[in-house]
């Protein structure tokens, strides 16, 4: 593989390198360090989704923090898979995987059950009060609440 | 089938009006390099790719643009919700406000409705992937120069994090590209179509 030919580009294929924690994984766009280029010109743009210390309510911003761990852990699934899908033996990769998925399934649950669901399948796997229909909870995610 | 989940991949929470970055950053849902052309491009190539990891990378990225086209819509929304009948008519925004009001409709920051011709599905797997290579490089240099003209943080953060995931989106369609040639002859990755000729003894047959 990655061997040249006239007439015909290639890319490296990536090697494992450690991951970032999920949170700063979402802030940077991606898992990887190796495949975080940045551009120098861009401003610096804070996290906009940082718990106000001023909130009063409390289950705000219990929900905003549950909402930016299951954001993080969920992206990193996203980028991890797009990773598995070009390594799918790398036994690093794998494992990761199978915990982070497990993470994010106990998060929707836990979501679902103290405040609302965001997918139908953690009105099942969630402790939700089966008595309504509960799918038009919430607010709609472009609202930009951090819910 | 794709099924909702109630959030965005990034969060998109952008306190101050402004009508003017509406209309650069729209162009990222319905221009020339946008997501939306950048997800129908993926989704509509993957059916005739002849490798199959091929085919489910292009599911996996053509769904994440969808991701991407939900934040560039969210940050439009907030842009211009509470507009005011002053900002439509200063603001260059009152053309777009004509036609749509503040309903968000996919085109191009210069006005140009977003089409199909902006995309490929040409059948051909190795063409089909050097376009979706030089669509990623496309949308990060849009990215560049909507972050190099861009002030407001609330909008900076998603932004950049969907420059990030153009370069991360590329390198995954070189691996792709790698993978697909390792199934053609190498002594001319030209010989025939993957796609359309059917090749004796195909190592394409094992995948």
């Amino acid at each position: 593989m990655n061997s040249q030919h006239l007439a015909m580009a290639s890319v490296p294929k990536q090697e494992w390198c450690e991951p970032y924690d999920p949170l700063t994984a979402l802030m940077e766009g991606t898992i990887f360090p190796c495949l975080n280029l940045t551009f120098q010109k861009a401003p610096i743009g804070k996290s906009n989704c940082k718990t106000s210390s001023s909130m009063s309510d409390m289950a705000q911003k219990n929900r905003e923090e549950m909402m930016s761990t299951l954001g993080s852990i969920s992206f990193a699934l996203n980028d991890l898979t797009l990773y598995l899908d070009t390594h799918p033996d790398c036994p690093k990769g794998l494992a990761l995987y199978y915990e982070l998925l497990e993470k994010r399934l106990n998060l929707l649950s836990e979501f679902a059950g103290k405040f609302y669901p965001l997918t139908q399948i953690s009105m099942i796997t969630g402790e939700y009060d089966k008595n309504q229909y509960g799918w038009s909870e919430g607010p709609m995610p472009w609202e930009g609440a951090c819910i | 089938m794709f099924a909702y989940e109630k959030r965005l991949q990034f969060p998109v929470k952008i306190k101050n009006t402004n009508p003017d970055i509406a209309r650069l950053i729209m162009s990222q849902y319905g221009g020339p390099d946008g997501e939306l052309s950048a997800s129908m491009r993926y989704l509509s190539q993957r059916y005739t790719m002849p490798i199959k990891k091929v085919g489910g990378l292009l599911t996996d990225i053509g769904a994440e643009e969808l991701n991407h086209m939900e934040i560039i819509c969210a940050m439009v929304y907030q842009l211009t919700r509470n507009l005011s009948e002053a900002d439509v008519k200063k603001a260059g925004f009152d053309a777009y406000y004509i036609d749509h009001t503040k309903g968000i409709w996919p085109q191009a920051a210069a006005g140009i409705p977003f089409t199909s011709l902006e995309f490929q599905s040409k059948g051909d797997a190795i063409t089909d992937l050097f376009e979706n290579l030089a669509a990623e490089q496309k949308a990060r240099t849009v990215y560049d120069n909507l972050l190099r003209v861009i002030d407001d943080p609330d909008v900076i953060a998603p932004l950049k994090f969907l420059r990030a995931r153009e370069i991360v989106h590329f390198q995954r369609f070189g691996e792709a590209l790698e993978m697909t040639k390792e199934t053609l002859d190498c002594k001319n990755f030209y010989c025939c179509n993957p796609e359309f000729d059917k090749i004796k003894n195909s190592p394409l047959d094992k995948f």
